[in-house]
């Protein structure tokens, strides 16, 4: 049985961040969003219609058409588009969708709340994610340390691998300055890329005046090129919430999101049943209760002040920083916003102590960071590497090199899309923020997606930076017209046909972007025509000659 | 207003009643929507689905007419939860006790089933309200086009004295003023019984002081109303002067108002259209126009503000003091030789006891608000600071009464009638408008969809609404901001004059008539579509 | 207690200068100054950092900040003009330019139109720069008479849905899509009457290109005249709102809001906004009018019309005396209409027969 209106609202309306739930559930009953329901939720919510309206316009996968859940969307990442997804979209007769983080698969078509595997229509199945490899170079992992057990999902799996233990000793000493310190000790930062120090996040946090606090679990792992997020959840579940009730613990929070992207539905199955088995075994519970969020489609929620006003029903602009969620979060009270595998990092490192995760890193880097993997490569996939590990290393020896025989890499993104590309003597460079900085770039999230030399870099450029103007939220002027215009620029669809012209106007929509821009995208997106212009001066000679 | 405009945005609690604000007042509503956008509470009593009903915490959909029966029962919940500000009512109120234990009996129970409204909403207002640190109350026409209208106010003044809402930020008894100078009206002194700034007539210190003013003994007695007037026209009342208003479409019972305008031996009109009225008029005579006439209008909060004329005048129009002064000389009077609107205005000034610390220039920038006892004094943004005019503020036991008619066999359905948000009265100003009518071509009659069907009607048909006065065709919206066995219309439409129908009865001591309660009948007029 | 003053000083452009807390960068500027640009600043809203022409350099911050959404804080040097900056506000306005239709419009469009016009002519921004796409749609078919909704030249600064929302509590109107497709729209894209617009014009005065415009100002775009404005009070309702009668000769030609009036500051109805223009309309009576033995109204010179007027109360009170004339003033004229109304009952009569109309 269909729930009804009053149904719906009545099973959601008293939670917090209730909008998403409620549309998604009169989205999956009807199979698109009717203009009568979107009054029902109006009235239901007390949110202005309009609001609702174009708040609903904003997320990608919220159809406004009769049956439109039920269409297939084609992932047209990257990497995807390197193996013909434009064309498998062409022959479905079917709508694309931004990378939707199975770069290490074949490419991935969403069906309903199905992914769908295949590079051609008739090879498409429905297949489980991958399941990262055991670590190619023989380092000691800490995220992936448990990851390939056998039941590892479950809850007596995760378990049986001493999961929780590090849960009910920081219970049992109820010391959370204590834990707090060992965080700080172990040098954990922001895995999601920003790196902000975790255990200073928290701390700041458990001093904030407010309550209730909020553990925000940012597990929206749009950027093209990054799936990480995605095996972790798949495979470990339950560590991610014993890190997020760890992090409620240290910081007094109650209540706690996961905001999932809305192109991993099986990964949400697999969420929901896991809380569940946690609240039964009473690890959740009115202490601190988690809920999970599901997104609809936007990369610009990935940014904390965006995914906060998503959670919070309003349109999911970037907020303004300061102030920062540690003090005015969700509902305007202190919020820790953490990335899934800085949480995740989190039950080994108090099991294990802070010297033994600083200690993971190569030379002075401390700890792990997961590298997704993709592209052309022989063994494309999620790798736990130690900081300070060389890129040639994990391109040739663990990933296995040139995915063709005899090719070559002429170049690699960094941080999915947004740090831009690194190519020709800047392969050289060890994976840690320093190094890859210093090179004007970042490793940010960990996705590098490898070109060989047959991709036209131009024609990979262009889509990325189409990808940022079609994700730009809009609120601010460098980022809502620069992506545009950049975009024009690389695909000639406007612009100067004079070269000198087009890299003066180029460069000069990127330097006030990179200044100016209110968050991280249109700060970003410039990195790509950059690095385009650093590595490929006369691919761009070439464009404007033509 | 006690309080100023710009505290309808402090308030944590709001109680508003029979006040369309967002319709009539819609300026000032912004206000109320930055209060709750900023955390306020609003409480709601309407018997129509209002957007403030909408907006609202707590909605209380009363009947119409039974404000005092909704009030008791609040009274009665605030004072048996002890939310009463003790300290306030020792020290600024008399006759709390004995109003404590009058509103005993009257059990939200007993208020349901005179209003209507469910007594456990009664009981939730009244604790929210109770319970806040700052109410503030907002009434308009709602509260005093009854019988019973100086009981309604009376009743409100019991609850804001029971708990201590007043001569604070964000408190206080807020009348919305309904034209943009009926505060000034009320202050020049053009009511029967006050000379300018609130002088009562009947004081023989103000007839001395006036006397020597304008040269003439004024009677001591106080004169009578309009509404008297016009009751006595043809009889005692033989002559009048009527400036700037259309009595025929605004008043009630407009054919009772026709025949006083025709038994006059002699009418005279001041206006700046030609309208139902003048077509009474012996003399009309052609007043400038805002837009091209100097001198001030007094707002809501008691601010006093500067007009200016933009354009000149329309043909030979001419302002209405002019008109007056004019008419004055020539009749004979003494005294009577302004030459400028800056002349009225400064000898209003010095005669007045609010106005006294101004005069035409340091009125320019409309940053006073009365009272402004001396010159230098910055005016009186809020009312009631220090304490109370007239020493102690004064409970009043009141009881319920019902409206002057009910609903009954013959007239069986509830009709209240207010403004709406495109116009303005009989709309001589805005029906001249361009595009106005694009939103408001017509008057319509607001039935409940339900009552629609049960009573035969058609969404767009036209209904015949009649009164024991008479009737008027209308054309029926089926809306359900109307509540069931209530009907809504504006009187602003000439060519549907819903005042044939209403004026049953007016309150004793203002003579303000019952606008807002009409028992009518309602029927399809046949081959209607 | 006093505080210490350094605690609440920052430097700007070189010179120690004082803030209260809680002032954003924007606020201290202002308070000194400095011309700072800005197209998405609207002062009664709050701050939003959208355009990002108000960035000023804080010393220690890696880029530039928006000076709109920054806090003042004790200690802060901050430049408000540096080469680099004014590069990046020109670059801007370029972009801005780049998206839009046409750079002159008529003030009469509204009162903030020609913000996006003075700023491009103060930086002599070029236009043709990065040019391409334009932005926005115009809606052509909202057929409403008083509101243009001409998006085209729309830049997405949402001052319109702001102002809706924070001011006039509407929201009405909303941003749909995301980034250089937004557009703004209203529930479902429909007609501004089909939506909670109540036709206030609080847009219409925000808007910093003249994208929204007040389309019965526009009717006299092309009437020859400067625009003067007279600042005056409204005359519907109690509220008592500020405004600006614009004229062209003796032309009433439109009406803004004022936005430092003290009941209003900067806010308008429908009727405040756009129902002026009975004041020149051509049923104004022009003259007196008297009956005459036709019993029809004639009309009539002052001298004629005022005898009459003046003889008919002589002669009511000679005969039923001074008690059968009564008076109605006007709670809509001036109060020096209503004052005279009274003395003339007061002096002339010595009665108290004077009343208003506020029974009804």
């Amino acid at each position: 049985m269909s729930m009804t209106d009053a149904q719906i609202l009545e099973r959601y309306a008293r939670e917090p961040a209730p909008l998403l739930p409620v549309l998604h559930a009169f989205h999956d009953r009807d199979g698109y969003l009717s203009e009568e329901a979107l009054r029902v939720v109006a009235d239901g919510l007390r949110i202005p219609i309009a609001d609702l309206f174009g708040t609903v316009t904003f997320y990608h996968h919220f159809s406004r058409k009769p049956g439109g859940l039920h269409g297939k969307r084609v992932c047209t990442g990257p990497v995807c588009c390197r193996k013909g997804a434009r064309e498998l979209a062409r022959s479905l007769g079917a709508e694309t969708m931004p990378c939707s983080g199975r770069c290490d698969d074949p490419i991935p078509v969403l069906e309903g709340h199905t992914t769908l595997i295949g590079n051609t229509v008739s090879d498409l199945v429905h297949k489980p994610s991958p399941l990262p490899a055991p670590n190619p170079g023989g380092y000691q992992e800490c995220v992936f340390a448990g990851i390939r057990e056998e039941g590892r999902a479950g809850l007596a799996g995760y378990r049986k691998g001493g999961g929780y233990r590090a849960l009910e000793k920081a219970l049992a000493e109820n010391d959370p300055e204590g834990l707090i310190r060992t965080v700080t000790e172990s040098k954990l930062a922001g895995r999601g890329g920003a790196g902000f120090p975790t255990g200073r996040k928290w701390q700041a946090v458990r001093d904030a005046p407010g309550e209730p606090k909020t553990i925000i679990c940012n597990a929206d792992e749009g950027e093209p090129g990054c799936f990480k997020d995605r095996a972790i959840m798949d495979y470990d579940p339950h560590a991610l919430i014993e890190g997020m009730a760890l992090a409620a613990f240290a910081t007094g929070a109650t209540r706690g999101f996961i905001y999932l992207r809305y192109e991993y539905p099986e990964t949400n199955d697999i969420l929901a049943a896991a809380i569940g088995e946690a609240e039964a075994a009473g690890y959740l519970g009115d202490h601190f209760k988690l809920y999970l969020r599901r997104g609809a489609g936007a990369y610009i929620c990935g940014e904390e002040g965006s995914l906060i006003n998503s959670l919070e029903g309003k349109h999911p602009f970037p907020r303004n920083r300061p102030p920062f969620p540690v003090t005015h979060g969700f509902e305007d009270k202190p919020t820790v916003v953490n990335n899934v595998e800085t949480l995740v990092s989190v039950p080994p490192i108090l099991r294990h102590g802070a010297a033994w995760y600083r200690d993971l890193g190569l030379g002075e880097h401390a700890g792990t960071k997961i590298i997704s993997l993709s592209g052309d490569v022989a063994r494309p996939g999620n790798y736990e590497a130690p900081f300070g590990l060389p890129l040639h290393t994990l391109l040739h020896d663990w990933a296995g090199g040139p995915a063709v025989e005899g090719g070559t890499i002429q170049a690699v993104t960094m941080a999915g899309l947004s740090g831009g590309f690194l190519a020709g003597d800047d392969l050289n460079v060890t994976l840690d923020e320093p190094c890859i900085r210093a090179r004007g770039s970042f490793l940010g999230a960990g996705g590098i997606m490898v070109f060989d030399s047959s991709r036209d870099m131009m024609a990979i450029a262009a889509e990325a930076m189409h990808f940022f103007a079609e994700e730009s939220c809009g609120k601010c002027f460098p980022c809502r017209i620069g992506t545009q215009r950049l975009t024009e620029r690389l695909t000639g669809a406007a612009g100067p046909r004079d070269k000198t012209a087009w890299l003066d106007e180029v460069a000069d929509l990127g330097s006030t972007m990179k200044a100016v821009s209110a968050c991280g995208l249109g700060i970003a997106a410039p990195l790509i025509t950059e690095s385009l212009v650093r590595y490929f001066p006369e691919r761009i000679e070439q464009h404007c000659a033509s | 207003m006690s309080n100023p405009l710009k505290d309808m945005e402090k308030p944590d609690v709001i109680f508003c009643i029979g006040t369309n604000m967002t319709e009539a007042h819609p300026v000032a509503a912004t206000r109320i929507k930055k209060a709750l956008r900023n955390g306020a509470k609003l409480i709601t009593a309407d018997p129509r689905r209002i957007r403030l009903a909408k907006m609202a915490d707590i909605y209380l959909p009363l009947r119409v007419g039974s404000d005092t029966a909704l009030l008791l029962g609040m009274a009665h919940v605030i004072a048996r939860e002890g939310l009463i500000d003790k300290a306030f009512m020792d020290a600024r109120t008399t006759g709390g006790e004995a109003f404590l234990e009058h509103v005993k009996q009257f059990t939200p129970q007993w208020a349901e089933s005179i209003c209507g409204v469910p007594a456990e909403k009664i009981e939730q207002a009244a604790v929210l309200y109770g319970k806040a640190e700052k109410g503030a109350i907002f009434y308009t026409l709602g509260i005093t086009e009854h019988i019973c209208g100086v009981d309604n106010v009376q009743s409100l003044c019991n609850l804001v004295l029971m708990t201590g809402n007043v001569g604070r930020e964000g408190t206080g008894i807020n009348p919305m003023r309904g034209q943009n100078n009926i505060q000034g009206a009320g202050d020049s002194g053009a009511i029967p019984n006050n000379y300018v700034g609130f002088q009562p007539v009947e004081d023989p210190a103000n007839q001395a002081k006036f006397a020597e003013a304008y040269g003439r003994t004024v009677d001591l007695e106080r004169g009578i109303t309009k509404v008297t007037a016009l009751d006595l026209a043809g009889d005692k009342i033989q002559a009048m002067l009527i400036d700037g208003e259309n009595t025929v479409v605004t008043d009630p019972d407009r054919k009772h108002c026709e025949k006083a305008l025709r038994a006059l031996e002699h009418l005279v009109v001041i206006d700046i259209f030609r309208n139902e009225t003048t077509e009474f008029a012996d003399v009309v005579l052609p007043a400038t126009s805002w837009g091209e006439t100097e001198g001030h209008f007094t707002n809501t909060e008691r601010r006093i503000q500067r007009i200016r004329a933009a354009v000149p005048p329309a043909g030979q129009s001419k302002p209405d003091w002019w008109i007056i002064n004019e008419i004055a000389r020539r009749i004979g009077f003494q005294g009577f030789d302004f030459e400028s609107a800056r002349d009225v205005f400064n000898e209003l000034c010095e005669l007045s006891a609010t106005y006294k610390g101004i005069n035409w220039d340091i009125a320019e920038k409309g940053q006073h608000q009365w009272p402004i006892p001396y010159e230098g004094h910055p005016g009186t943004p809020r009312l009631h600071e220090e304490g109370f005019k007239n020493g102690r503020g004064v409970f009043k036991i009141i009881n319920y009464r019902d409206p002057a008619e009910v609903v009954s066999e013959a007239f069986p359905i509830w009709l209240t009638t207010g403004r709406r948000l495109e116009s303005y009265h009989s709309r001589t100003q805005t029906g001249r408008a361009h595009g106005i009518d694009y939103l408001l071509p017509e008057e319509v009659l607001e039935v409940h969809p339900d009552d629609v069907a049960s009573w035969g009607l058609t969404d767009g048909g036209t209904a015949r609404m009649s009164s024991s006065r008479g009737h008027v065709d209308i054309k029926v919206q089926a809306n359900p901001r109307s509540p069931r066995g209530t009907v809504f219309a504006s009187f602003c439409f000439n060519d549907t004059p819903v005042n044939i129908l209403t004026g049953g009865g007016y309150d004793p001591v203002t003579h303000t008539a019952e606008l807002k309660v009409c028992p009518v009948a309602v029927t399809p007029v046949s081959g209607s579509s | 207690m006093t505080k210490n003053p350094t605690e609440f000083s920052l430097t700007l452009d070189g010179k120690t200068v004082n803030f209260t807390p809680g002032e954003t960068l924007y606020e201290v500027a202002q308070r000194h100054q400095k011309d700072i640009p800005t197209l998405c600043y609207d002062p009664r809203l709050e701050s939003f950092g959208g355009c990002r022409l108000c960035v000023v350099r804080l010393e220690g911050a890696k880029n530039p900040v928006a000076s709109c959404t920054t806090r003042a804080e004790a200690g802060m040097v901050v430049h408000t003009s540096t080469p680099d900056i004014e590069t990046h506000r020109k670059t801007l306005l370029e972009m801005v330019l780049s998206e839009n239709r046409e750079l002159e419009v008529s003030p009469l469009r509204g009162y903030a139109s020609q913000e996006l016009t003075e700023l491009s002519e103060r930086y002599q921004a070029r236009t043709g720069r990065f040019e391409g796409k334009q932005s926005g749609e115009s809606r052509i078919d909202d057929t409403n008479p008083f509101i243009l909704r001409d998006y085209d030249l729309c830049i997405s600064c949402y001052r319109c849905v702001r102002v809706c929302a924070e001011e006039e509590g509407d929201y009405a109107i909303s941003v749909m899509n995301r980034g250089f497709e937004t557009q703004i729209t209203t529930e479902f894209g429909g007609l501004l009457k089909d939506s909670d617009c109540t036709f206030c014009g609080q847009c219409v005065q925000t808007c910093p290109t003249g994208a929204l415009a007040d389309k019965k100002a526009m009717r006299y775009s092309e009437t020859p005249g400067e625009i003067i404005k007279t600042r005056s009070i409204c005359t519907y309702c109690g509220v008592g709102c500020s405004v600006d009668i614009m004229t062209k000769g003796e032309q009433i030609v439109g009406l803004q809001p004022a936005m430092d009036g003290p009941a209003n500051e900067g806010a308008l109805c429908i009727k405040g906004q756009f129902a002026y223009d009975f004041v020149q309309h051509e049923d104004r009576l022009t003259t007196p009018l008297v009956r005459g033995d036709d019993g029809e109204l004639h009309e009539a010179t002052w001298e004629e019309a005022l005898d009459k007027a003046a003889d008919g109360f002589k002669r009511v009170m000679r005969i039923h005396g001074r008690h059968a004339v009564y008076g109605v003033a006007s709670g809509r004229t001036p109060i020096e209409g209503d004052y005279m109304m009274q003395r003339f009952i007061r002096a002339g009569f010595g009665t108290n027969y004077i009343d208003n109309c506020s029974r009804a």
